[in-house]
């Protein structure tokens, strides 16, 4: 007991030292250099704390503090906020809680230290007004321009972005980290460009290579494999809420899979980014678009769609409406404009007016808001588009134009009611049935009767060339369906049904206010031109002007490369998001980015190949103390892998790994019941239809996403229901449980046995090689002293049980090597299992 | 808070539990040896604390079990007794009543609207005389012990977004469940379970074709390791928990002894506390796997209380089932328990399926508040049995055809039912009107009940708040009142 008080004690005094004070030195060094005043710093704090009981109508106490000039003449208490004397400002007694007052705001949470500190701050720097148009002067709302690259002739620099890491960490009292070794950087470099580790003659190859630009080359070879796009794409399926299904009851299965290829097929291509942004928001208005640049489109039509029996049509709509608006700003903008559905927004210079107005971009679509279209098993909505290949939709057009000749052909009274009437006055037919219900009167025939009779007609009744062309429309049409069918329908952008917009009174479709024009935010920069419609709104968006798009871009680059962005809320550049940790770099790199062309894969290969980049993930004691959560860059990044690549590592260092890329999505292994759940009506089969063979080992990106329940082993990841720019990296038990028990793993450390006992001859050299396959370097000898006791367990242990043996070793539907002997192979297996679940095989350093 | 700080305070958080935790699974492998040798099973509790300052004040409740009835029970039916319809039975229910509230498109253009009284007697229970259907003897057995709401209503017309909006705040998915922002608040008060679990059941028929899709658990925008974690009723209780086949948990043992030792040797290579966090869960792991076989063995459980529950009580994945789960997931310190049980969407089998579900959830809902009561575990643990909505007193469909007429959706007012921790039992709160249609006296939303549950477990609701977007979001969204008279 009194060691866990002692430990307790410890934790505080720790939470003190690692928390708090290296915050404190960051806050106050970026705050010596800005002056606080009312309209940028003040009133926003005021908003959210203050204003609720000293706004200007309700001013408790006689204090309105909605402006600054009711700030200084105070309440009834007194002058409120003296210029330059903080101890005789009672504002800030009362929010520290000094004096025996209750401390404000009264009964809500008290204000920050860092709130209380910039009041202070402003109170002695003079209570300077500042423009009362703050939108101007919050950094992210102004384009950016070049900065000046702080000059440096330190040799441990590579590229600009060292110079401006480096001179934060000079005024930080910090040196960078020496670079990682060239095991670790090739295995850094695999992850992070293709998401898979790599091959231990790649890591050999890069080590013996003396070439001064041998680690350029590996960049390079990263770079243009197809892998690439693959990488590049999982984030962006995060934040286009990409699933394979429309999430609700019914959860209809989608085609969307084919934007995904899109996406893919654009990163490879390197596509400029301005390209890939004008085509998903608004290929379909581009002059002669493409199929792809249609199918580019489905980004806004990704997002859920109801079909819940009695849903509401047009609340739907209006439901998919606001995710296009939310999801497109937080992709492209980092705004939070789902604020400002009900309200203008209380941080960030966006009104309601802006949202709608932007709403109205995308409210010409021809579509009801509910996924009426399907066969049983797909649900989709209108508008969509076949997305075929050039022979599918040749053979469609040719089949659709037969198909319509051939119905021209058939002539009254040929095979109609009045036909069908003639033919059964000439009964009997021969057929003893039919002959008996044509006996009933008509009107008293049942429903089955009359289509028999029907039937009967068809078959018996027609004359012989009209019965040959209606045997070959029946051939057409089935051809026709069997194509249809098998081309997928792909939900897309169409401006086909021109629709008004009006504000929605606090973001009720029952309640429209008065009409908006599409608009983009009043207070950005203007285009140029007029936006009218939603291409003049995408190229808005990839405009020069525009202060977000470019910014927002390479700071989720940069998220991905190093785990966590410069502005570590990718999802809000406003008021209330964290300020960049380097604003100068991010600028730099934000306006290089645009200069160049929008060149993604320019962007990341200046990125990797800078020495920031290149650096140890080691943590020192010191840096752990001063800079514990890796702000200032003075390490490399060290991250759990995302649950995707972990499952394709494992898979790839198994062997196991099928390379094909795109198409309709694979079901690999997945526990029973976690569809089950689903299964409400017989009209829809919610069954597992697991894969089998080479598509149970596709990469992760291609597994089928049931919108309604995520894959079991995929965790941590986001849901695919809204759009999610940030990644979860926690831990838990459930994750453990995953990689040491899930089949994909136990699988996939079966083959890995495999591979190293086949063709190494002893179990020193075997142990290592499986250890070099999962963790790119080879074992230290105390490791490999574990390794080879966890080995000798292992053996007794299926010694003892052979039986045992085989169990494990009949994991997963892939074949084993009938010749290796049981116990030794599931000995193996064990030592390989543990190996996929070291800390280090599950993290990116 | 400033997001700067915030961050880096959770960071210090991480690290220090990370530090704790070497201690932590050093003293887990010697006290599992310890047990092995001795047959005990004597355990001190370690659990992941919550937030700082939390909770706000002294807590009614540390627990929580949400008892969920989707598809809307009908409250005409069975709760919101209105004696004076029968003298407008089949009658058109008045304009005036109807007009306020929208429908679902299923009968938003429907020529006809007749009222049709509760299809079964109501009588009077307990000591307190409360008001409920003939169909519900074992609920009404345990009158005195529940608060019965029956001015609960809602803005959504539909399904998932009537269960998105009352277990998340929102009809639109994406925000934390209760349980979610409860475990974030909170923190867990055993490291052998999750702090959050979550059990599904449906109607034997699979009639109501209601779905439980995962963000009714979602921990929205917080850390992932706060949703509900789902215990299944088929293959493994949690998914991947058992070893695969041929690992015995002996050798188990050995094998990540092995993988922390070398996890061990990275730590003190690369400093980072992280790797000391992933040897706890790895430790924590292992405890799961023999705390949960434990928890789900019911063949222990006396006779009696396995009659107490019901005659489904031994079928895996029914209602009463998992309703005794829930005593034992509370009793091992579990925080949060939400069963969702599907069967009440009574469009059109109103008059078989309803006394169906009475059978399937009224015993053994009953029987978990006193199971809790008898162990002493209801004073701080709060049951709700509720649902998304309530049901339209007019008949949707033909009444004439027995199988094919029932109620639709009704958001305007419904009912639901709260006991143990904190709770006001025997009392009846809140009015509608004559037909049951509107609320017409103390209204109660989800936001509402949202509050008060927060405020039953200690916690201000306007104050647990996590910042998102730039905005603190709480689970109460920007209302939320709470309900002080059902409060003991």
């Amino acid at each position: 007991m009194a060691g866990e008080l002692r430990g307790i004690g410890l934790l505080v005094s720790r939470l003190i030292l690692i928390g708090f004070l290296p915050f404190g030195i960051l806050v106050n060094a970026n705050q010596a250099e800005k002056k606080q005043t009312f309209a940028q710093d003040i009133q926003p704090i005021i908003k959210a704390h203050c204003i609720q009981c000293h706004g200007e109508r309700n001013a408790a106490g006689g204090l309105s503090l909605s402006s600054l000039s009711s700030a200084f003449k105070g309440g009834t208490s007194g002058t409120s906020i003296v210029k330059s004397q903080i101890d005789k400002s009672l504002f800030v007694h009362r929010i520290e809680g000094k004096d025996g007052k209750p401390r404000m705001p009264m009964g809500f949470a008290p204000l920050s230290a860092k709130d209380i500190q910039t009041i202070k701050d402003w109170i002695d720097q003079g209570c300077i007004e500042g423009s009362s148009n703050s939108s101007q002067k919050h950094w992210a709302y102004i384009t950016p321009t070049k900065p000046f690259v702080p000059p440096s002739k330190k040799p441990w620099i590579r590229n600009p972005i060292d110079n401006f890491v480096l001179a934060t960490l000079t005024k930080n009292k910090l040196k960078p980290s020496l670079e990682a070794d060239r095991t670790t950087l090739i295995r850094r470099l695999s992850l992070d460009l293709t998401g898979l580790p790599p091959t231990p003659s790649e890591v050999d190859a890069f080590n013996l290579d003396r070439s001064p630009n041998a680690y350029e080359k590996v960049v390079d070879r990263l770079l243009a494999s197809p892998h690439f796009g693959e990488r590049m794409t999982l984030p962006w399926l995060d934040a286009a809420r990409y699933a394979d299904s429309n999430g609700f009851q019914m959860d209809g299965d989608t085609y969307q899979y084919v934007w995904r290829d899109w996406v893919v097929n654009a990163f490879n291509a390197n596509m400029p980014f301005d390209q890939f942004t004008i085509k998903q928001l608004a290929g379909d208005l581009l002059p002669n678009p493409t199929q792809d640049d249609i199918v580019a489109t489905a980004f806004n039509r990704n997002h859920m769609l109801n079909n819940e029996g009695g849903a509401i049509p047009e609340e739907q709509r209006n439901v998919g409406l606001f995710d296009r608006v939310d999801t497109t700003s937080t992709t492209w903008l980092g705004l939070t404009m789902t604020c400002t559905r009900c309200h203008d927004h209380k941080y960030d210079p966006l009104t309601q007016k802006d949202y709608f107005s932007m709403m109205a971009f995308f409210n010409n679509v021809p579509e009801t808001g509910i996924p009426s279209d399907n066969d049983g098993k797909h649900f989709i909505a209108q508008p969509w588009i076949y997305a075929g290949t050039k022979p599918q939709l040749t053979d469609l057009t040719r089949l659709e134009e037969e198909l319509k000749l051939e119905n021209a052909k058939i002539k009254p009274g040929d095979e109609d009611e009045a036909g069908q009437l003639v033919w059964e006055k000439t009964s009997p037919t021969g057929n003893k049935e039919i002959d008996a219900i044509l006996a009933i009167d008509r009107d008293k025939r049942t429903n089955d009767q009359k289509n028999k009779v029907r039937d009967a007609f068809f078959n018996l009744g027609l004359r012989p060339d009209v019965k040959a062309r209606r045997d070959y429309r029946i051939v057409l049409t089935n051809k026709l369906n069997a194509l249809k069918q098998s081309i997928p329908r792909v939900m897309v952008m169409s401006d086909k049904s021109p629709r008004k917009t009006r504000i929605l009174s606090r973001g009720d479709y029952t309640s429209p206010l008065s009409e908006v024009a599409p608009n983009t935010p009043e207070s950005l920069p203007k285009p140029s031109e007029p936006t009218k419609n939603r291409l003049d709104f995408a190229k808005w968006i990839v405009s020069p002007q525009n202060p977000l798009t470019a910014r927002v871009q390479v700071n989720r680059f940069w998220q991905m490369l190093f785990g966590k962005g410069l502005v570590r809320t990718p999802e809000n550049y406003g008021m209330q998001g964290e300020p960049p940790s380097h604003p100068e770099l991010l600028d730099w790199l934000a306006v290089d980015f645009r200069d160049h062309g929008w060149d993604v894969k320019r962007l990341i290969k200046l990125i990797v190949t800078s020495a920031t980049y290149r650096q140890s993930s080691k943590l020192t004691p010191q840096l752990r103390l001063n800079d514990p959560d890796n702000r200032l860059l003075a390490r490399g990044a060290r991250f759990r892998m995302p649950s995707m690549i972990l499952r394709d590592g494992a898979l790839f260092v198994g062997g196991l790994l099928n390379p094909e890329m795109g198409g309709k999505p694979v079901y690999p292994y997945q526990p029973k019941g976690i569809w089950d759940g689903l299964n409400i009506s017989e009209a829809r089969d919610f069954s597992y239809p697991q894969s089998k063979g080479k598509d149970l080992y596709r990469r992760s990106i291609y597994s089928f996403w049931r919108r309604t329940v995520a894959p079991g082993d995929m965790f941590d990841s986001s849901s695919r229901q809204i759009c999610t720019v940030r990644s979860s990296q926690t831990s838990t038990p459930l994750h453990a449980l995953t990689t040491l028990n899930a089949v994909t793993w136990v699988e996939a450390a079966r083959n890995l046995a495999q591979r190293v006992l086949l063709p190494i001859p002893t179990s020193d050299g075997q142990l290592k090689q499986a250890f070099r396959q999962v963790c790119s370097r080879r074992p230290s000898e105390s490791e490999l002293a574990i390794l080879r006791r966890s080995l000798m367990r292992a053996t007794e242990f299926y010694k003892k049980n052979p039986k045992q043996a085989i169990e494990i070793l009949s994991q997963g539907e892939s074949t084993r090597n009938a010749n290796l002997d049981p116990v030794q192979h599931a000995s193996m297996t064990s030592v390989c299992l543990a190996i996929l679940n070291l800390d280090e095989a599950l993290t990116r350093e | 808070m400033n997001p700067f700080f915030e961050r880096d305070l959770r960071i210090s958080r991480r690290q220090l539990f990370g530090k704790t935790a070497t201690g932590l699974s050093t003293w887990a492998l010697t006290s599992l040896l310890a047990e092995s040798a001795l047959g005990q099973t004597k355990q001190i509790k370690h659990p992941l604390p919550g937030l700082p300052g939390l909770p706000h004040f002294k807590p009614k409740a540390k627990r929580v079990i949400v008892l969920w009835q989707g598809g809307a029970p009908s409250h005409i039916d069975l709760f919101d007794y209105k004696p004076g319809l029968e003298k407008h039975r089949m009658q058109e229910l008045p304009d005036s009543i109807r007009k306020a509230a929208r429908l679902s498109t299923m009968t938003s253009s429907q020529a006809k609207y007749p009222v049709l009284p509760a299809i079964k007697p109501f009588k009077q229970y307990g000591k307190s005389g409360m008001w409920l259907s003939e169909m519900l003897p074992y609920t009404g057995g345990i009158s005195d012990d529940i608060c019965l709401i029956n001015s609960m209503n809602t803005e959504a017309v539909n399904h998932a977004p009537g269960v998105t909006h009352f277990l998340t705040g929102n009809q639109i998915p994406g925000r934390p469940s209760m349980g979610a922002w409860a475990s974030y608040g909170l923190g867990n008060m055993t490291d052998e379970l999750p702090s959050f679990v979550v059990m599904t059941s449906a109607d034997e028929k699979k009639t109501c074709g209601q779905l439980f899709y995962d963000y009714y658990w979602g921990s929205g925008f917080l850390p992932s390791k706060y949703q509900g974690v789902r215990f299944r009723s088929e293959g493994d209780p949690v998914l991947y928990l058992n070893n695969p086949p041929g690992m015995s948990a002996e050798h188990r043992r050995g094998v990540l002894d092995d993988i922390a030792e070398l996890d061990r040797k990275k730590l003190q290579d690369y400093g980072d506390p992280e790797i000391e966090t992933r040897i706890t869960q790895y430790e924590l792991a292992f405890k799961m796997q023999t705390s949960v076989p434990e928890l789900t063995d019911i063949s222990k459980e006396p006779k009696h209380i396995l009659e107490m529950y019901g005659p489904d009580v031994e079928k895996n994945g029914s209602y009463a089932h998992n309703c005794l789960l829930a005593r034992r997931l509370i009793e091992r310190g579990v925080r949060f328990v939400q069963l969702m049980h599907s069967g009440w969407d009574q469009h059109g089998n109103l008059s078989t399926q309803l006394a169906l579900q009475c059978r399937d959830t009224d015993q053994a809902s009953a029987a978990l508040v006193k199971d809790l009561k008898q162990r002493g575990l209801l004073d701080d643990t709060i049951v709700i049995w509720c649902s998304e909505f309530g049901r339209t007193v007019f008949v949707q469909g033909d009444i004439n055809n027995p199988d094919g007429h029932g109620r639709d959706h009704l958001g305007s007012c419904y009912s639901i039912w709260m006991a143990g921790g904190g709770i006001k039992g025997g009392k009846t709160y809140g009015e509608t009107d004559d037909y049951g249609y509107n609320v017409v006296k103390d209204g109660v939303d989800a936001h509402d009940l949202g509050a008060t549950i927060m405020h039953l477990l200690g916690i201000d609701h306007e104050r647990l708040t996590y910042k998102y977007q730039g905005r603190n979001f709480r689970l109460t969204d920007v209302s939320g009142k709470v309900v002080k008279p059902i409060l003991a």
